[in-house]
């Protein structure tokens, strides 16, 4: 190498070192603009990004592999019954995209679920808040039924992977198609902490209305935390009062037979059809978090009773958009859940442990539950009053804000019913125990 | 083709040659915000290799940004809320606490004000909207301006739980986004009050003396008081951080525990640990 070469060499390496400094090249592009061109320029991104801001997109995916007792299990509380040729599956439980636009006084939401089984509507709704006091807030158009607390509690922070048989029965997908008021004291106001939501709503999910009748739904809520903000507890009642549409003259209230030789009798007058069976239910929540040195423990509960009516076989509440032609059943109905969730110390890890029931028509035992009574007559009653009780066990890891694994085992026990038209394998005899136990696997990716 | 393969290499290497330099985030509290502008200042200084990014905007807002993980450190003149740290806590985030200094909050009205001193009842019933004018306190015919901070400040939440014994804000109350705001708008009109930390005192407004005790003994808004527990409105100041990043931010904060940014604590006009 010569002199001359090696020169060469180090001015052009000195060069490209320098032309790593990234403020370099900014440094003299900067100097060229004045002041007030700067200014003029960051107002307009701020002007810009203040829009930008306004408008929030947010989702999150359930991805999961589930194994079931047996091959077809019914239960279709974890995630959906599961195919006749397969005991185990992949899916994406949930697919979530949420769009929200937040005007200070005024929101748009929109949210979809996209998953395997397609695209489907979960929110659309407007709300309005009263700029003067911010105490009224109106909603309208698809969104949670504000009764009791799990309908509301988002399924990308709950620790289990589905809510409690009782809610997906009374409340299937949650949403309802109608509008609400909400009234809240402003934050930082003395009784800020209490809140009142009610509403009417079509009463049959996110569907086209079908009936003129409208359902009322109402939840009053109080939520405190102490001095330290090392314990907080909040409570609340729910109220739901609306109609069933009756699809026939038939309606049905199943229950205890006092006498075997005389079948269940229907109300069949005339203007049953048509008319509107009473759908009213009470619900109670409790909920407490405590902070301590083992980490954060979270109880949870609900108590719900009231009046449900269906159909023979079932008493999942409408999630339809045309009129019932069949045959109402009325029952009186109970059921609920308790959380105990543990996180250990600081860790990312956390326990949960759940036991929820639902009985369907209280009016009957799991030996009453037969088709015909012993003198042949027909009791009106079926695998839509077996009383069901959970007990899931969990665990969570979240490995970041955004990724969280979750392995959960779901103990399902039915009563013993005494129906003879159930079939014999294990996903139909309900004489005895059901298979319908669910492992559940997930991993969550929320943004 | 040897020399180009040594350029390349020079080129390529060059930048990690260089000292890796250290960047971090602090944000929130605007109460803070002064300290640890001074602090980070100093420390950036003695570590030429640190760049220290701060910004205010509240102790909410701090506590918001180190959830959705957009800063490092959070400063707050208020402790973390139970929601705030389970929040933490189901983000798998873990967190360390550090009390870095106290600040006294000083209420403040403007110079022209004939009134200096006033007791905790008297402030309860200003801010509470229950006290209208001047002259119910012995000060002048003249109706009284509340300025308060936002509803998302540390420093809101702090005089309403130790002030106002949780009362609520008068309706009428004007919120402002920042302390600074609320000592211009105080020096600017007549009948104003307001509060803010001591740090941010300045000639163009006056500090209230107050009383705790009904009325019986008064006492100045100043760093002796505070440090000697005398006067009653003070609090600490935190900064929070999650354990992932300690190795990042630890130094910087034992610099702020440290006898010299103590000094600097003293310096700017907040009360030191010891």
């Amino acid at each position: 190498m010569t002199f001359k070469s090696s020169i060469l060499t180090a001015v052009v390496a000195f060069s490209l070192i320098f032309a790593n400094y990234k403020g370099f090249a900014q440094e003299s592009s900067v100097s060229t603009y004045t002041a007030d061109t700067l200014n003029s320029k960051i107002e307009t991104i701020k002007s810009d990004l203040d829009l930008l801001k306004r408008l929030k997109i947010t989702g999150y995916i359930q991805a999961q592999w589930q194994l079931a007792d047996t091959a077809g299990s019914v239960t279709p509380f974890s995630g959906g019954a599961f195919p006749a040729t397969t005991d185990n599956r992949f899916m994406i439980r949930r697919g979530r995209i949420k769009f929200t636009y937040d005007n200070e006084f005024s929101l748009y939401v929109l949210q979809l679920d996209a998953t395997e089984k397609g695209v489907a509507l979960k929110d659309a709704y407007v709300a309005i808040r009263d700029p003067w006091k911010q105490f009224v807030t109106l909603t309208a158009g698809v969104f949670d039924r504000p009764f009791g607390y799990e309908i509301s509690y988002s399924s990308s922070a709950r620790e289990t992977p589905e809510r409690s048989r009782v809610f997906q029965t009374l409340f299937p997908g949650e949403r309802d198609l109608g509008a609400k008021l909400t009234l809240q004291p402003m934050k930082g106001s003395k009784y800020d902490f209490i809140r009142l939501d009610a509403g009417l709503f079509t009463g049959n999910g996110i569907n086209p209305e079908f009936d003129k009748r409208k359902d009322f739904i109402g939840h009053l809520s109080f939520a405190k935390a102490n001095r330290s903000e090392t314990f907080k507890y909040g409570a609340g009642v729910s109220y739901y009062n609306g109609g069933v549409y009756q699809g026939t003259k038939y309606v049905y209230t199943p229950g205890l037979m006092t006498d075997p030789n005389v079948a269940i009798i229907a109300d069949s007058a005339s203007s049953n059809k048509s008319g509107f069976a009473k759908r009213q239910y009470l619900g109670f929540d409790a909920q407490v978090s405590i902070q301590s040195p083992i980490g954060f423990t979270n109880i949870r509960a609900e108590y719900l009773t009231g009046k449900q009516p269906g159909a023979k076989g079932t008493n999942t509440s409408i999630a339809s958009g045309t009129a019932p032609t069949v045959d109402t059943y009325n029952r009186e109905f109970n059921g609920g859940y308790i959380y105990f969730i543990q996180s250990i110390g600081q860790t990312k890890n956390q326990l949960v442990v759940k036991y929820d029931w639902y009985d369907p028509n209280t009016k009957v035992k799991g030996s009453d539950i037969m088709t015909k009574s012993g003198a042949g007559k027909n009791t009106g009653l079926g695998v839509a009053d077996i009383k069901f009780t959970t007990i899931g066990l969990g665990w969570n890891y979240r490995f970041n804000s955004q990724v969280k694994f979750t392995a959960y085992y779901e103990i399902v026990k039915n009563e013993n019913s005494a129906l003879s038209t159930v079939g014999t394998n294990g996903t139909t005899n309900t004489t005895k125990d059901l298979k319908d136990n669910v492992f559940t696997l997930r991993v969550q990716y929320k943004f | 083709m040897k020399k180009l393969i040594l350029i390349a290499l020079i080129a390529m290497v060059a930048p990690y040659l260089q000292a890796q330099k250290v960047g971090f985030k602090v944000k929130g509290s605007d109460t803070v915000l002064p300290l640890t502008q001074k602090e980070a200042e100093n420390y950036m200084k003695k570590n030429p290799n640190t760049s220290i990014m701060v910004t205010g905007g509240g102790s909410g807002v701090g506590i918001s940004a180190l959830l959705s993980g957009t800063t490092d450190i959070a400063q707050a003149s208020r402790s973390l809320k139970l929601d705030e740290k389970m929040k933490l806590n189901d983000a798998g985030k873990a967190f360390k606490e550090t009390i870095i200094a106290y600040d006294a909050l000083a209420v403040i009205v403007n110079p022209s004000n004939k009134v200096s001193k006033l007791t905790r009842e008297q402030l309860e019933g200003i801010f509470t909207g229950k006290i209208t004018n001047w002259k119910e306190v012995g000060g002048d015919d003249n109706k009284i301006v509340v300025y308060s901070r936002e509803t998302s400040s540390g420093t809101y939440e702090f005089f309403k739980e130790h002030v106002l014994n949780k009362k609520n804000y008068a309706t009428s109350a004007l919120l402002m986004p920042a302390t600074g705001a609320i000592v211009q708008s105080v020096s600017q009109t007549k009948g104003a009050i307001g509060y803010v930390g001591l740090a941010y005192i300045e000639k163009t407004v006056k500090a209230i003396d107050v009383s705790y005790d009904k009325g019986k003994t008064f006492v100045t808004p100043n760093i002796a008081n505070a440090k000697s527990k005398k006067y009653p409105i003070t609090r600490p100041l935190y900064y929070y951080y999650l354990t992932s990043t300690e190795k990042t931010v630890n130094p910087y904060v034992k610099f702020i525990l440290s006898a010299e940014g103590q000094k600097l604590v003293l310096e700017e006009g907040y009360v030191p640990l010891n």
